[in-house]
C-alpha cells in the first residue's frame, strides 16, 4: 500500500508537497484505509512486546513450581483484562493482515470495501464470543458472584 | 532530498512476511483453542484469582475432563496443576513429537513475522543509516536469544516427568 504522508501526497494531487526535513514524527492523512494501517502497526508493536514476554516466560516450562506460579499469576484480574485486549489485538491484526494478503496475492482490490466490512464483522464476532469467558471471569470476580 | 538506505533483499522477506502471516492465523487458532478453550487441555481457564490467593499458592481449578485426563495418564494419585495439564501433551511419548513440532514451527514463524514487522516500523522512523543498522542488529539479536530460550523450553519440557 502506498503510504500518504503530508510530506509525500498521492501522485495525482497538484498541490505542492510539504517538506519538513527536521520532522521527527511523520504526520499521516487519516482515512479509513490509513486508520486500518495505523491500527495494524500499533497492534503489531503490542503483539511483539507480548511475544517477547511470552517466549521469555517459557523458561518456566522446565520447572514445575515456577510454571505453576506463572500460570496462577495469569489468573489475576489485570491479566484477564490483558487477555481480552490481546485477543482483540491479535484478531484485528490477523484479519487485517488476511485482507492485505487477499488484496496483494489474489487481486481483490476491486472488492476491497465489501472485504473490509465482512472481515470487520467476523473480527468483531470473534472478539465478542472468544473474549466473553475472560470478561465474564473478571466481572463475576469484581461483583462477588 | 535526504537519501534513505536501500535494501535489495527485502522482496523475499516481504513475500515470507505474507506467508508466515497466513500460517500464523491457523497456528494461532489452534494455539488459542488448546490453551484457553478446550476443556481437557486449557491451562489458562476462565477463572480469576485475587493477589492474596496467588501469594498463598492457590492454583486455578480445572474441569472434570482435564482432571480425568491427567489421572488417566499419570495415575490416580497425580496432582492436577497447570504443569500437569500441559504435560498431557508435552510429556506424552506419541503426541509430544507432534506438539513440540507444532510449537517449534509456531515459534520460528512468530519470531520472523514479529521481528521483520518491527524492523519495517523501525526503519520507517529511524532516519539515519547507522541508527537503522544498530536497531536491526539489536532487534534480530533479541529474536535469536528468544529463539534459543523458546527452543530449549519446548524441546526439554517433560523430560523429567
Amino acid at each position: 500500500m502506498a503510504v500518504e504522508t503530508l510530506e509525500r501526497p498521492p501522485a495525482e494531487t497538484t498541490e505542492a508537497p510539504v517538506y519538513e526535513d527536521d520532522a521527527r514524527i511523520v504526520r499521516y492523512k487519516i482515512r479509513t484505509g490509513m486508520f486500518a494501517w495505523m491500527a495494524h502497526r500499533l497492534s503489531g508493536i503490542a503483539i511483539v512486546i507480548y511475544l517477547i514476554l511470552h517466549v521469555w516466560g517459557l523458561k518456566a516450562l522446565t520447572d514445575r513450581d515456577a510454571f505453576n506460579a506463572l500460570i496462577a499469576g495469569y489468573h489475576a484480574p489485570i491479566f484477564k483484562i490483558g487477555e481480552f485486549l490481546l485477543l482483540a489485538a491479535v484478531a484485528y491484526h490477523a484479519f487485517n493482515g488476511l485482507r492485505i494478503v487477499l488484496i496483494d496475492f489474489l487481486g481483490w482490490s476491486p472488492k476491497q470495501k465489501r472485504l473490509f466490512w465482512t472481515l470487520a464483522a467476523v473480527t468483531a464476532a470473534i472478539i465478542v464470543i472468544g473474549g466473553y469467558p475472560s470478561i465474564y471471569a473478571v466481572v463475576t470476580y469484581f461483583t462477588g458472584g | 532530498m535526504r537519501t534513505y538506505g536501500t535494501n535489495r533483499s527485502n522482496a523475499l522477506n516481504w513475500f515470507l512476511h505474507r506467508i508466515t502471516g497466513t500460517f500464523l492465523i491457523f497456528l494461532l487458532i489452534t494455539h488459542f483453542w488448546v490453551q484457553h478453550y478446550d476443556a481437557q487441555t486449557a491451562t489458562v481457564v476462565a477463572q480469576t484469582l485475587s493477589s492474596e490467593q496467588i501469594e498463598q499458592g492457590v492454583l486455578p481449578e480445572y474441569s472434570s475432563e482435564a482432571r480425568a485426563a491427567v489421572k488417566a495418564k499419570f495415575g490416580p494419585d497425580a496432582t492436577v496443576t497447570p504443569y500437569d495439564v500441559v504435560m498431557l501433551r508435552l510429556a506424552d511419548p506419541v503426541y509430544a513429537v507432534l506438539w513440540k513440532g507444532f510449537n517449534i514451527l509456531f515459534l520460528i514463524f512468530a519470531l520472523h513475522h514479529g521481528f521483520y514487522g518491527l524492523n519495517n516500523i523501525l526503519s520507517d522512523y529511524i532516519r539515519n543509516d547507522m541508527g537503522r543498522l544498530v536497531a536491526r542488529v539489536l532487534s534480530w539479536s533479541l529474536a535469536l536469544v528468544l529463539l534459543v530460550v523458546g527452543l530449549y523450553a519446548v524441546i526439554t519440557a517433560g523430560w523429567t516427568y
